[in-house]
């Protein structure tokens, strides 16, 4: 059965159970993926996914349900679940359902077809052949391609009716190196890259992460102490995605983010300001609208260090009494409308990376963080993360070090940043969601090594 | 779910372009929460999983493919899609099945799916009260009931046709605590591989309770001091330092394509001679209990290390090819939307002979890490870290003031090796492993442990 035969059915169920409002969110994810290993194709996969998800208002409260079967019968039965699940609900704001006849910005989506399983297979085991091109890679090294084409649908008693449809592609590619030695040592990276296939410029990624992996053999224990860092722009575009979750509205309404309050106040040194834009120009997912259907917008988060402004959908907008900032967000069809930024970046400075670190003098280069779903208290602001980088001497990059850890306190760090480059990396994230920061220099934070 | 004999066909179809192996796996789940904030209940998230996914094997390659479309129409085109993009050569012979019945030896006394909202919801108004309660600190509690309805059909070209029902239950509370403008949170979160019953055996309050005691103690506490030192690890989710810095370079994902730092160590010591650790996923009532794998084996106690001496790794079906090993029952995945692989259940340290009172006594100058956080690792390089979510110091043998912020940080070949003390005491806790084939219920689980030394992540 089709949505739109199902949601027939679900029509009929609501005007039959006397529900005036209620919304259906439709989403169906086709993917396709080839892995290579050893210069063959390894494992393909074609998967083809989604569901409906129903939410209706039933005095003041908004339940949901949602389903993978369409049937009538899972139609009708979905209805009856969302109003069953509405009447044990006690929130005081109410959600709200976004009226028709809204302007968008007509975005950069664009709907193809998803590549054929011979193009797939082409480019992984291309991707094969430009690591085992690089000096120091080894047996091991595994590359995938994959393409994933979106469709999500809002149709509501309101009158909205969105469709979206979108395709992203990619590869991912592994690099394993050694140090040449017998039962030696091995590191390795990897480097994600989005278009279109026949545009990635595989050998280029393939260097990129082979070197990378290869910069961190024979890495040493940094030594303890509090000196400064340098946050390279993955680690700390890495850092700003986990702490993401502070600018919610949603979290400072549950007293679950220490921003609670402190719009209009400074949080962060005067040269930081952060950015929320759903057209980010390199965004791999560009969003006229949000999970709710209402328009989204480029925004300020942070200013000059001032906090401008917190994410909101439409309920905690109500609850704020403010406007929604258009970041009504569902993790997946089936979850509860939350909130969520689309592609954040930390505005560029000046500084080329070598200047900064020439003012860091002496300290360290992280360049990855592990471990930022354990390590890092989101509600606290504390977090102390497995780190890999090279240490500072002298105002230059040096030796490698590894399996060391960083400790502090993100809101403290956001007021410790003392320099910010000019190196930004295209976001890694094949959604609609992304973290984006150049190479940034904090003061004040612990290293734990030998 | 779906009769043998639209399995057979839809096997014979997926096998049509010679495929050597060809599997069906179906679901119909239902995942069921209630949330309640500041305790009030903000969401209840009711959602039903169904579909099925179609494998195919020939040597060293894997083809799948899912739809959620499990009419034998549907099922067939997912099958055709699985052959089209083997297409080598041609079937040979046909595939009839044979029922298989596994015994379930976790048996439900209440299904969760039968207990309406508001029993719930009274579970969760008595851990979250009692959380509030706990001290004036204390500003927020979150308390979140989820059960799992998972049931699952297995069949294959190799003649089985069998199934399973997989219900989960747990409870999970936070607190936060609130000192000087500065919040600390606390977690307590235990579950089974059983249904309302588990509340007979777990009282709601104590689980408040834990959590608000956990995040009123870390809110008072200073930060841990960093620096490589001896740390003891407590029982229950301690376990988790054996998860991240050994269990999962014991999976076939790695071991397979050279990718751990255990790779052709069968049989050579490659732990300090006092660990033996198990993974076994026939435990009855336990979170990471199967009574089948995804791949209709099932379930089986691997001992994985033996007084310090590597046993066996944890094997799925395809994985197992490139190995020429076979299944250990450890094939497993999120959903039929994800390829499985090979995956840890109940995985724990066995209990040693140390007593628990020595092992802090010998400790001069280290942590006692009380309760553990979740953590990761690199399985290439077996570099691993976790984070402490409640740590004390330990001065002259004797615990001391608690500290905030730390992790721990290692590498698995490193510190299995230095983990020179065992006590006897073995408890679990339950978590949710993510990895390739998405996110998986896990017990991990140890008795208290000393690592002589490790590095300590503070300030």
């Amino acid at each position: 059965m089709d949505f739109q035969t199902f949601r027939q059915f679900a029509d009929s169920e609501a005007a039959a159970l006397h529900i005036e409002e209620y919304e259906l969110y439709y989403q169906l994810e086709e993917s396709a993926s080839v892995s290579a290993f050893r210069r063959e194709t390894r494992e393909f996969s074609s998967a083809s996914e989604g569901g409906v998800c129903l939410r209706c208002l039933v005095s003041g409260r908004m339940g949901y349900a949602s389903t993978q079967l369409l049937s009538e019968e899972s139609a009708r039965a979905l209805v009856r679940r969302a109003v069953d699940n509405a009447a044990v609900l006690e929130n005081d704001q109410p959600e709200a359902l976004v009226p028709a006849g809204q302007s968008y910005r007509s975005a950069a989506a664009k709907d193809e077809p998803l590549p054929s399983a011979g193009k797939l297979r082409e480019t992984v085991l291309a991707g094969q052949d430009a690591l085992y091109a690089q000096p120091g890679v080894v047996d091991g090294c595994e590359t995938e391609a994959f393409a994933n084409r979106i469709s999500i649908a809002i149709h509501n008693s309101r009158g909205l009716d969105l469709r979206y449809e979108h395709t992203i592609s990619g590869a991912v590619l592994s690099a394993v190196v050694s140090d040449g030695k017998e039962d030696g040592e091995k590191s390795s990276d990897y480097k994600i890259c989005l278009g279109a296939l026949d545009a990635l410029d595989l050998p280029a990624a393939a260097k990129e992460a082979a070197d990378h992996a290869r910069d961190t053999l024979g890495a040493g224990a940094a030594p303890s102490g509090a000196v400064p860092v340098v946050f390279s722009a993955k680690a700390m575009a890495q850092l700003l995605g986990t702490y993401a979750a502070v600018f919610s509205a949603e979290n400072a309404q549950k007293g679950l983010s220490l921003l609670k309050d402190k719009e209009g106040t400074e949080i962060a040194a005067p040269i930081v300001t952060l950015v929320d834009d759903p057209f980010y120009e390199k965004s791999a997912m560009p969003m006229p609208f949000d999970a709710e259907g209402s328009p989204t917008r480029r925004k300020n988060v942070i200013e000059n260090g001032v906090l401008s402004t917190l994410l909101y959908n439409l309920r905690t907008a109500a609850a704020a009494g403010k406007e929604t900032t258009g970041n009504g967000d569902k993790p997946n069809y089936d979850a509860k409308v939350g909130v969520r930024p689309f592609t954040m970046y930390l505005v560029s400075g000046e500084m080329t990376r070598e200047q900064l670190l020439e003012k860091a003098q002496n300290g360290v280069l992280i360049n990855s963080l592990g471990g930022l779903h354990a390590g890092a208290n989101v509600v606290s602001g504390d977090f102390s993360l497995q780190s890999a980088g090279f240490l500072i001497e002298n105002g230059k990059k040096t030796a490698p070090v590894r399996s060391f850890t960083v400790a502090g306190n993100f809101f403290s760090l956001l007021k410790s940043i003392t320099g910010i480059a000019n190196d930004p990396e295209p976001p890694m994230s094949p959604s609609s969601t992304a973290f984006v920061s150049p190479s940034v220099l904090v003061e004040g934070l612990s290293i734990a090594g030998k | 779910m779906i009769s043998k004999e639209i399995c057979e066909r839809v096997l014979q179809k997926a096998s049509s372009t010679g495929a050597d192996y060809a599997e069906i796996f179906a679901e119909n789940t239902l995942n069921h929460s209630v949330n309640l904030v500041g305790g009030k209940v903000d969401a209840v998230h009711d959602a039903q999983i169904a579909g099925a996914a179609v494998r195919v094997f020939l040597g060293l390659r894997s083809v799948m493919a899912t739809t959620v479309d499990t009419s034998e129409a549907g099922l067939m085109r997912c099958a055709q899609r699985a052959a089209e993009a083997l297409a080598e050569g041609r079937a040979e012979g046909t595939i009839s099945l044979r029922e298989r019945l596994n015994g379930d030896i976790h048996p439900i006394y209440v299904a969760p799916s039968s207990v309406a909202n508001a029993g719930k919801v009274e579970l969760l108004r008595t851990a979250s009260a009692a959380a509030s309660g706990y001290d004036p600190s204390v500003v927020q509690v979150t308390a979140t009931l989820l059960d799992v309805d998972h049931r699952i059909l297995v069949a294959t070209s190799e003649g089985l046709w069998t199934q399973d029902r997989q219900i989960r239950t747990r409870m999970m509370v936070q607190a936060v605590a609130e000192k000087n403008g500065e919040t600390q949170t606390g977690f307590c979160s235990p579950g089974a591989r059983r249904g309302m019953e588990l509340f007979d055996a777990v009282d709601p309050r104590e689980v408040g309770l834990e959590a608000a005691r956990q995040a009123v103690t870390m809110a008072g506490a200073g930060y841990c001091p960093a620096g490589v030192m001896p740390v003891a690890i407590g029982n229950g989710f301690g376990g988790v330092i054996f998860h991240e810095a050994c269990g999962h370079s014991l999976e076939a994902s790695s071991v397979a394509y050279g990718n751990s730092q255990f790779c052709g160590k069968l049989g050579q010591k490659i732990a300090h001679e006092k660990v033996t650790a198990i993974d076994d996923g026939t435990i009855p009532g336990d979170w990471g209990s199967i009574n089948i794998d995804d791949e209709g084996t099932p379930a089986q106690r691997k001992v994985l290390i033996e007084n310090g001496v590597l046993k066996s790794y944890m094997i799925d079906k395809f994985n197992g090819r490139r190995m020429g090993m076979a299944s250990t029952g450890s094939a497993r995945r999120q959903s039929f939307s994800y390829v499985p692989t090979s995956r840890m259940t109940n995985t724990f340290i066995a209990p040693g002979a140390d007593r628990d009172e020595d092992i802090i006594a010998s400790i001069e100058y280290g942590l006692y890490a009380k309760s553990m956080g979740g953590g990761s690792v690199n399985p290439v390089t077996g570099e691993f870290n976790f984070a402490v979510s409640e740590g004390y110091l330990i001065r002259n043998g004797k615990i001391c003031e608690p500290v905030r912020g730390a992790s721990l940080v290692g590498k698995g070949s490193e510190i299995i090796q230095r983990i020179d003390m065992v006590g006897a005491e073995l408890k679990c806790g339950q978590g949710m492993c993510g990895s390739s084939s998405g996110s998986i219920p896990t017990n991990v689980g140890q008795p208290l442990i000393r690592v002589s030394s490790i590095t300590v992540g503070g300030r």
